[in-house]
């Protein structure tokens, strides 16, 4: 069935841009110029556009009917579940709007042509495009919510437009071309004025086509890896080539077609024939290769974004630009810059004619493309399928709980209970297993880990755990691997806000007077200071405490106190006599990653927005932080930007 | 002259698409719910309330909660909030101590369907 719907999209989307076409051609191309003959064929390729949309709308509307209920497309007719998705969705909203549109196009090109005015014109060509526009409503871009939504949604129409005025106008300029052809003498003025307002209309339109296009990528792709690494990302970059090629095409036209269309006296009129033979076999190829672009089309708009698939890694390394130093960096910024004036000059060279500069230009290119490869050497680390995969577990307490138990189970007989690599087993293993509480734990991603989980190291010293664990018990243990070793690393930091942060704190829940509220959430307001006790906090600390959190300090800081050893959890807001309300083993048990038992009765965390932990205090190092250098970091803290949300936390 | 912009232009866009920008969600997942995601409660909630990062279509949203042995402890159907259509609210009976599965299945006004399950636990007192 989803075939079905593939189909009808596809046969909707172009018979929409199509009808939108003939209306954008009569309109900014040919008004003064156009023959009977002409206008009859134009005609009726908007009658066929029109009736062909409206069928293919019917279609599309009854398998989405279908495919929202769950239901057998017959079953979908005959309970009237089409109506309930008309009444009561959006979609359905939107498609009788256009219902309505496609009526009174169908009335506008009922009217005879005695009738037909600039007025039609104009009035044709705004319901044309309204029926195109509307179509974003069906897509990706209707459903983002908020300020971004309406964004996304307004660079889909623009894009829906410019595709309808470039691409739906290419058979009608063929069929004008088609016309000049059979005509004997088809005016050498008249062809070059309208072949030249038809390369400005497909020029602007190419010009919105890229800027809607790149917007649309940024809000569905979203990365490299979701680029190349799934079918979303690979049928976008499918496009954009089919795209680029129509554009060289159409560059040709204007480039070379158009000087002939206006031989001189020597020349001739059969070399201005082959020249419009030559530009309307063109503009034929390129609404086909459109008609390629739309089947994409078709496809992408049911598929999940490259956002919301996991992307396999196809590349056996990656590159991991942030262990480069900024010099390199910036050469390798510089090198990229001249690669593209070399492809760029290369390109030009080339629709010039002149091969020894194009030579030459693609030489350079190669040149910066191996001096590039050098200088990120050191960037360039393995890869594997799984690399950028996001944990399917979110990184919270419960998770980290239940890895810290598979990890006992599985794991500590190698890396040890501490995860020090000193598991019994470590001692007869021929080679050392890895220490999983050294920094270099994060410079390998999640997906690289849950890769070694899954089916092992090359080296045979670690076995692969797919078949014993499921996927989600996998991403519990490393949720709880990189839990520890965050808490391992935040022992180094000191009472400065540092620039590089530890790790982040899993997420956790906890009750306050209003409910149930998560650390996460709370970190949406601003810096959280995390206060750790192994005993009650004394009634002057929970004060001083709440002091800070209710102070007019520059930045708001909230503070969580927990108690570890009662189990229970307060918030200083509460204070001085905080109730104690029940918290779950699994948050306790993973807070405690986070302290040493050098660190005496209290720790205190200061954390960023992302939940990274960016100074500590504990009564044993140094003594805990006063009001004062608590506003001053909260400050500082505040000022560091949020690094933007990963889909991580969801649960698919 | 409007090759070589265009050639520019589409540089430019390869160039963009290289670089690594932020996404914004496209399908509806839950971002957060209440009770939180595995969570544990000390008291019974009166509803589970989910946020989407997408907006729902009511006709065709819904969630259930069953207890460990598999019976239905929701007190109604789910709705979805008539003020922010992305959060969506599962009715309760009283609970006792145990654990629960809220299962949903989302459409998101852009036609697309998702779904998903979480559990929650009430602690005994």
């Amino acid at each position: 069935m989803e075939s079905f719907l593939i189909a009808a999209r596809a046969v909707h989307y172009a018979s929409s841009i199509s009808l939108a076409g003939v209306f954008a051609f009569i309109s900014f191309v040919a008004i003064p110029e156009i023959s009977p003959r002409l206008g009859q064929r134009l005609s009726m390729l908007a009658w066929a556009s029109l009736v062909l949309a409206v069928l293919s709308g019917g279609a599309w509307l009854v398998f989405v009917a279908a495919q929202m209920s769950g239901q057998p497309v017959a079953a979908t007719v005959s309970q009237g579940l089409v109506a309930i998705v008309l009444q009561r969705t959006r979609f359905g909203q939107v498609w009788m709007v256009r219902a309505v549109l496609a009526v009174i196009l169908a009335a506008l090109l009922s009217l005879p042509r005695g009738w037909r005015g600039r007025l039609w014109n104009w009035g044709g060509l705004a319901f044309a495009a309204g029926l195109l526009a509307s179509l974003a409503w069906a897509g990706h871009g209707g459903a983002t919510p908020g300020r971004p939504g309406d964004l996304h949604l307004a660079a889909d129409m623009l894009h829906l437009l410019a595709a309808g005025a470039w691409v739906g106008s290419l058979i009608p300029l063929a069929l004008f071309l088609a016309g000049a052809w059979q005509n004997a003498d088809p005016g050498a003025r008249t062809l070059r004025r309208v072949v030249t307002r038809y390369s400005v209309l497909a020029a602007t339109s190419v010009g919105v086509l890229f800027a809607g296009g790149l917007a649309n990528t940024w809000f569905l792709a979203g990365s490299t890896p979701a680029l190349i690494g799934t079918d979303y990302g690979r049928l976008l970059l499918a496009k954009v080539a089919i795209f680029v090629t129509m554009v060289t095409i159409g560059s040709v036209n204007l480039l070379r077609m158009l000087p002939r269309l206006a031989p001189t006296a020597a020349e001739g009129a059969p070399r201005q024939r082959a020249a419009l033979s030559h530009l309307r076999r063109n503009a034929l190829v390129e609404a086909g290769l459109g008609l390629a672009v739309l089947g994409i089309v078709a496809v992408l708009g049911i598929l999940p974004p490259g956002l919301h698939t996991e992307p396999g890694w196809p590349l056996p390394f990656r590159l991991e630009l942030a262990a480069l130093e900024p010099a390199a960096i910036a050469a390798l910024a510089i090198f990229a810059a001249l690669a593209v004036i070399c492809a760029i000059i290369g390109v030009a060279t080339a629709a010039a004619g002149r091969y020894r500069a194009m030579a030459a230009a693609w030489a350079s290119l190669i040149i910066c493309v191996a001096a590039g490869v050098f200088t990120a050497r050191p960037a360039i680390a393995p890869a594997y399928p799984t690399s950028f995969y996001a944990p399917a577990e979110p990184y919270s307490a419960p998770s980290v709980a239940q890895g810290a138990r598979l990890y006992t189970e599985s794991c500590a007989v190698c890396h040890g209970a501490n995860g020090k690599g000193d598991g019994p087993a470590a001692q007869v293993s021929p080679i050392r297993p890895a220490d999983l509480t050294a920094p270099h734990l994060f410079a390998h991603t999640p997906g690289d880990l849950f890769w070694w989980v899954s089916h092992g190291k090359a080296n045979g010293a670690m076995p692969g755990f797919a078949a014993v664990m499921s996927p989600a018990d996998r991403w519990d243990v490393i949720n709880f691997v990189r839990a520890r070793a965050a808490g391992v690393l935040s022992q180094k930091l000191g009472p400065e806000i540092a620039t590089t942060a530890a790790p982040a704190v899993p997420d956790f829940a906890f009750e306050t007077q209003n409910g149930q509220q998560t650390l996460h959430r709370l970190l949406r307001n601003g810096p959280v200071l995390l206060v750790l006790c192994e005993a009650p906090p004394s009634a002057a600390r929970l004060a001083q405490l709440d002091a800070v959190q209710r102070g007019s300090g520059a930045a708001p800081l909230r503070v969580i106190v927990v108690d570890l050893a009662a189990q229970a959890m307060s918030r200083a807001e509460t204070a001085p006599s905080p109730p104690p309300v029940a918290i779950s083993p699994d948050v306790t048990a993973t807070l405690k990653l986070f302290r040493t038992p050098a660190d005496g009765p209290e720790t205190d965390l200061m954390l960023d927005r992302a939940g990274n932990v960016r100074a500590r205090w504990a009564t044993g190092k140094g003594g805990v932080p006063d009001a004062e250098t608590l506003a001053k970091d909260a400050y500082m803290a505040a000022q560091i930007p949020a690094s933007p949300e990963n889909h991580a936390g969801h649960i698919h | 002259m409007v090759t070589h912009r265009m050639i520019v232009a589409a540089a430019v866009c390869a160039a963009a698409i290289a670089a690594k920008p932020h996404g914004v969600c496209a399908h509806a997942f839950l971002d957060h719910a209440s009770p939180a995601v595995g969570s544990s409660v000390p008291t019974a909630p009166t509803a589970v309330t989910m946020w989407f990062t997408q907006q729902l279509e009511p006709a065709f949203t819904t969630a259930t909660v069953i207890d460990k042995s598999g019976n239905n402890v929701d007190s109604g159907p789910a709705a979805v909030d008539t003020q922010n259509p992305t959060e969506l609210r599962v009715p309760l009976k009283p609970l006792p101590a145990g654990t629960y599965t809220v299962t949903w299945h989302a459409l998101s006004v852009d036609t697309h369907t998702t779904q998903g399950h979480f559990n929650f636990e009430v602690a005994g007192r």
